[in-house]
């Protein structure tokens, strides 16, 4: 449903997306996980067609995105990442306007939607707080009910407790087999509705995982502490991939996949061993694994 | 093409600009017709120049705000984020650029009419001596459909201004050099008009020459054909701005 193929666009100084591919399939929820200034906001504006790509191609419904914008947009709900609204409205004249423009009435689910998120729409957009903003935003995003759902950093603004709503309720368009692309760089909300988790870095795509493989742990993590540092010294000979070897404390630390467990605790168990701890490691620590090195803008440091 | 939601957006949003615009220049137009003191004046300071400069204020103000600074702000991500077509929104953001204008100087061709009907002035208080008779309607209708063109026209450039640039610096920067350029030549060309010869040549800066009232006044058709130019200019800015609008990578 949604296809994007080898998009390239440069804005220079390291900035943009490069040879960027990725397929959202029906009903599949796609996470789109990266730093600010990642990329992901400029592949979701190459999907809106506010730019065309330099190179490759961006399809929704099998329609260019850039070309043919307005058709695509029928069957698309647009959170935007940025949360400047019409001037001169106050929130109810908004829907009304955007009912308008998407030839939209269906009362019944903007009032759904209204109570869903405890929105007031009756005061002026001006003097609305973040958070009303983007309750308003999300309120015309999934009012015509679109299939598809693009979203973009939804949940900034939104206190916890209304990003637990947010949460519970996409969940819900998930089982009613809407097709979602969600910008984040909250690792809880994409671990919680994702299938896929892309993950972007400086404009290129570095990994995509499955959410499952996530949730289980992608490895393990087992650390072991020694009575003896001759048992030390012994394990540590062994063929393991190690993270941590530390002669002073006497502690081991080795990453371990599920299959090799079992031959694992039997190598364990030769030694007299004072603790044992295991761990997962979670997609944070998976993603910060391929953030941690800082990046530049043409040489300046971009603390 | 037109998109009747987002002209109703536009409407909302420019109403208090329009209103007060219209209110200043139908009020000062009341004033200069009625009151002795500056009858004298009207064609002079009135519709010499604050039939340009009123609603030249207005032009370069709205323009900005109907497309460059709604790319600028982000809000055109909402309007683009429905099936309506670029094409669509520079239209009715010109159809209500233009409609605003029409019944702008509408409502004070209307207010001027009325005010001479009741207090007709004499063609020879405005400092005509050679010319007979009172003002008459049909002079004040063509002299402000001679205004209005010119004032699209000014509307157009602004409007193709801020079709192009994603960011309302620049859009009001070269809107609003235009603008002041056209209206303080026009300005100063009307003392070289007056006598001061060495200001003569300002008429040839400004797009406001096209703007004739003389003409009008003196009953010969020249502000018929002086018309055609401000047309034509207003056509290609609206057409260039579009165009731009409809094609450009904006920063949304």
């Amino acid at each position: 449903m949604i296809e994007v193929n080898k998009l390239t666009h440069d804005y220079g100084h390291g900035r943009g997306v490069f040879d960027v591919s990725f397929t959202v399939d029906k009903g599949e929820t796609l996470g789109f996980l990266g730093p600010n200034g990642a990329g992901k906001s400029t592949t979701m504006r190459h999907l809106m067609g506010f730019t065309k790509p330099q190179k490759g191609e961006v399809k929704i419904n099998g329609l260019d995105c850039s070309q043919e914008y307005d058709k695509v947009m029928r069957s698309v709900g647009y959170l935007p990442g940025e949360v400047a609204l019409p001037e001169g409205l106050n929130g109810r004249q908004f829907i009304k306007m955007m009912q308008g423009l998407r030839k939209s009435r269906n009362d019944e689910r903007v009032e759904y939607l209204l109570d869903k998120f405890r929105l007031d729409p009756g005061g002026s957009v001006k003097k609305m707080s973040i958070g009303e903003k983007r309750k308003l935003a999300v309120v015309t995003a999934f009012m015509d009910d679109p299939d598809i759902l693009l979203l973009d950093e939804p949940t900034s603004g939104l206190d916890p407790l209304m990003q637990e709503v947010f949460i519970d309720f996409i969940r819900e368009e998930k089982q009613r087999g809407k097709t979602i692309l969600l910008s984040s760089h909250i690792f809880s909300e994409v671990e919680a509705l994702c299938d896929r988790i892309a993950i972007i870095k400086e404009g290129r795509l570095v990994s995509t995982v499955d959410a499952a493989e996530i949730k289980h742990g992608l490895h393990n993590i087992m650390t072991v502490e020694f009575d003896d540092p001759k048992d030390f010294a012994e394990f540590g000979r062994s063929e393991l991939e190690f993270r941590l070897r530390d002669r002073s404390s006497l502690k081991c630390s080795v990453v371990v996949d599920d299959e090799d467990i079992n031959k694992f605790i039997s190598l364990v168990r030769k030694f007299r061993i004072r603790s044992f701890a295991e761990h997962s490691v979670t997609l944070e620590e998976y993603f910060m694994h391929f953030y941690k090195n800082e990046r530049t803008f043409g040489g300046v440091l971009n603390a | 093409m037109l998109s009747l939601p987002l002209l109703k957006q536009s409407i909302r949003s420019n109403a208090v600009m329009w209103g007060s615009i219209t209110g200043v220049m139908t009020l000062l137009c009341i004033q200069f017709s009625m009151l002795d003191m500056t009858r004298s004046l009207l064609f002079t300071i009135f519709y010499g120049m604050m039939t340009t400069i009123l609603p030249g204020i207005y032009v370069l103000v709205t323009a900005n705000k109907l497309l460059a600074s709604q790319v600028d702000r982000g809000s055109m991500a909402y309007v683009l984020s429905t099936p309506i077509k670029r094409s669509a929104v520079t239209f009715t953001q010109a159809f209500y650029l233009t409609g605003s204008l029409i019944l702008m100087f509408g409502i004070q061709t209307l207010a001027h009419l009325a005010a001479n009907a009741a207090n007709p002035i004499a063609m020879s208080t405005l400092g005509y001596t050679m010319l007979q008779g009172d003002l008459t309607s049909k002079m004040i209708m063509q002299v402000n459909l001679s205004a209005l063109m010119v004032c699209i026209a000014l509307a157009a450039v602004c409007f193709m201004f801020s079709g192009i640039f994603n960011s309302s610096k620049y859009a009001v920067g070269l809107s609003g050099a235009f603008v002041g350029v056209s209206v303080l030549a026009n300005m100063l060309a009307m003392f070289g008009k007056l006598g001061v010869e060495g200001l003569k040549n300002f008429k040839y800066l400004t797009i406001c020459s096209f703007y004739d009232y003389q003409s009008v006044l003196f009953a010969n058709n020249d502000w018929i054909e002086k018309m055609i130019y401000p047309a034509l200019i207003a056509l290609a800015a609206f057409a260039a701005g579009s165009l731009v609008f409809r094609r450009k990578e904006m920063s949304l």
